[in-house]
């Protein structure tokens, strides 16, 4: 219904005045309700309508972003920070992927009293190194910190033409964490914000690929962040690579960290 | 800056480690505990009064951009974002004085922010 009184207004459009205007009026409709699908249509209608796409647009589109993940891919098999491309099967679209395991306190998980011996066969060189106490045993290893399994998927969305995160966590028995245990892990930093309006942010998605339950952080603000970034770079006439600005945001909030050197080893694609 | 340095009025009182930067410098000390930051909105986010400030370099980022939002009164809702090298938003837990050694020229550091609704 919205997309028809779009489509009304945008016959009777002759003048940049009255983009702007009807920009301006869907926007007031759309953001609303955040519809994230009448959202998304309402960025595809925009873009045609803007003929050229605005030096700084916050839309990327599907090509420059196979060309960022190439170019932060390169730099992740450099410093060896555990990032790889998964290419759908006879299609060209794919994904980027990386696994971490991160320790927590094992209250921090609802059934901690049932962290095992049997999970110090699973600690790796990495956890250990994070624990404090050295000089403990693996006893103490094991009530010190439980460690969870997060694997991030940084997927394209051909709706809102940007990048996407997508996670899925879980213990290291393989039982995936509650969206509250999700929520709880969330970077201090983000927490109070995420609290205002918890459903609006991170949610439990279908992965569009897959096909299997993920969770991902809402999309539809993307460019509230990125647009600052995109208009200074643009105003140092310094070009940069998206994935890598738009990564170093989302990433932290999700426990996800980028290191520093992408910030500078990492070229805009051509 | 010397740790006798005066916090202006307008300094948070439980922030003893982000001072207002003093028009002086005491001298130049590779052992400096503080770094020069300069502070710059963009986007629709309010322009500090105050924008050079003296902060420790044990100071994270995510403490800084907690005294950015008290200092400009930022609402609950509104996330605040810090970027460095204009482009790249560092860790919260990324300390100051690393940012200050791999991004800093001229004695400061630059960091530019914004702020927004951010998530939805």
């Amino acid at each position: 219904m919205l997309i028809c009184a779009v489509v009304l207004e945008l016959s009777s459009i002759k003048t940049p005045q009255h983009v702007k205007r009807t920009r301006d009026l869907v926007q007031a409709k759309v953001s609303g309700g955040c519809s994230h699908k009448l959202r998304g249509q309402y960025n595809e209608i925009m873009m045609f309508m803007a003929g050229e796409r605005n030096p700084a647009s916050c839309y990327l589109d599907e090509r420059t972003f196979r060309l960022c993940c190439q170019l932060f891919l390169q730099h992740s098999e450099t410093i060896q920070d555990g990032w790889s491309w998964e290419q759908i099967k006879g299609t060209d679209e794919g994904f980027m992927k990386k696994t971490v395991l991160m320790p927590v306190k094992p209250s921090f998980l609802h059934k901690q009293h049932e962290c095992s011996m049997q999970d110090e066969n699973m600690v790796t060189d990495d956890v250990q190194a994070n624990v404090e106490d050295e000089t403990a045993g693996v006893q103490a290893v094991c009530e010190i910190h439980a460690v969870l399994r997060y694997e991030y998927h940084v997927l394209y969305s051909c709706s809102y033409q940007i990048p996407v995160l997508y996670f899925r966590a879980s213990t290291l028995d393989g039982r995936p964490l509650s969206l509250e245990e999700v929520w709880s892990n969330v970077h201090p930093n983000y927490r109070q914000r995420l609290q205002k309006g918890p459903w609006d942010t991170l949610t439990q998605q279908e992965h569009p690929l897959l096909g299997q339950p993920f969770f991902m952080l809402h999309p539809c603000r993307t460019e509230e962040f990125m647009k600052p970034a995109l208009d200074l770079a643009q105003a140092e006439n310094k070009r940069m690579n998206y994935i890598v600005t738009w990564l170093s945001v989302v990433g932290p909030v999700v426990r996800l960290d980028v290191p520093l050197s992408y910030s500078t080893e990492v070229s805009a694609p051509d | 800056m010397s740790d006798n340095a005066e916090s202006p009025t307008e300094t948070q009182k439980d922030d003893p480690s982000i001072q207002h930067a003093a028009t002086e410098h005491t001298g130049a000390s590779d052992e400096k505990k503080k770094i020069d930051v300069l502070l710059k909105a963009v986007g629709d986010a309010p322009i500090m009064k105050t924008k050079k400030w003296s902060v420790e370099r044990g100071r994270t980022v995510q403490s800084l951009a907690q005294f950015i939002s008290r200092f400009l009164k930022l609402e609950a809702s509104e996330q605040l974002f810090i970027y460095v090298n204009q482009s790249f938003a560092p860790s919260p837990d990324q300390e100051v004085g690393v940012l200050f050694e791999c991004f800093g020229s001229d004695g400061k550091l630059v960091l530019h922010y914004c702020k927004s609704q951010a998530w939805g």
